[in-house]
């Protein structure tokens, strides 16, 4: 799911760029800080959407280094139990499959899949198919979040295919 | 630059108030050009007059800062000296820092560098 949310940083500036352009580089060290990453409390900083306030630098004793809060407000993804998305196939294996949705990956299980699909590693690439449909490398599926194990700074999705309305998505 | 102090600082994000509080020293603050609230000067009470400890406390740290490549904010006339540079920019009243001055019960004056009289 995702959430849009203030939340505060602490950037550390070198002396050498305390000048005229601070503002500047606190403002593209928070982007490069903070962006793309993933902490187990809120889940991925999709994207910084405005910098809300800079706090006054605190000089850190002994160091000549400055210390800068920021509050900012950014675009969150938490993926959630039970929760559904789609996501893009990636890799194909005999234990099951794994898809991307954006940053997360899920891991969909062999017993996860409907019993009527089979694997085949015999073709190029590999895939799991039936009848009617085949999931290959690039196929988007639509999948049902079993159960996540989220750590400090990655989270692992396990997902499920086993239902109805879920799978193969055109 | 530190990623690992900072890292560290993220973990106590739900505590910066103890960092300030253990810090009894007045500390340093630099200024992001605008957005600062200095105390209005009918609420100050303490002295106009730089004391010797923030003096001294003011030179080392802008002159660490200039030893580290910091812009200097006055012309140079060939001193080459970290220090001598600091001197002189107090002299000059372009050290860009505040001062916040902490009192016995923890409330705080923010004096600009530049309006405390030093001489």
């Amino acid at each position: 799911m995702f959430f849009h949310k203030k939340l505060s940083h602490t950037i550390t500036l070198h002396p050498s760029f305390l000048g005229p352009r601070m503002r500047e580089f606190v403002t593209k060290r928070l982007y490069q800080d903070v962006e793309g990453t993933c902490t187990g409390r809120y889940g991925y900083i999709v994207a910084v959407i405005a910098i809300l306030e800079i706090q006054m630098g605190k000089i850190i004793p002994g160091h000549g280094s400055a210390e800068f809060e920021v509050q900012y407000s950014a675009i969150l993804f938490k993926p959630f139990k039970n929760e559904v998305m789609d996501a893009v196939v990636h890799t194909v294996t005999k234990m099951g499959f794994f898809a991307s949705a954006g940053p997360l990956e899920i891991f969909v299980s062999q017993n996860l899949i409907p019993a009527d699909m089979e694997f085949d590693p015999n073709v190029n690439p590999p895939s799991y198919h039936n009848e009617e449909v085949k999931i290959e490398n690039g196929t988007l599926v639509r999948v049902k979040i079993a159960g996540t194990r989220i750590d400090a700074t990655k989270i692992y999705a396990i997902g499920t295919i086993k239902e109805d309305y879920l799978g193969v998505i055109e | 630059m530190d990623n690992e102090d900072y890292y560290e600082n993220e973990q106590y994000d739900d505590e910066p108030e103890l960092e300030v509080q253990a810090n009894e020293d007045p500390t340093e603050i630099f200024l992001p050009e605008d957005n600062v609230q200095i105390t209005p000067s009918s609420e100050r009470v303490t002295t106009p007059y730089m004391t010797k400890y923030e003096r001294a406390r003011i030179l080392g740290a802008r002159a660490l800062q200039i030893s580290m490549n910091a812009p200097v904010m006055v012309e140079l006339e060939g001193e080459s000296d970290p220090y001598e540079i600091a001197l002189k920019e107090l002299r000059a009243k372009k050290i860009p820092f505040v001062i916040r001055r902490y009192l016995p019960d923890q409330s705080y004056e923010d004096w600009r560098v530049t309006e405390l009289i030093a001489d």
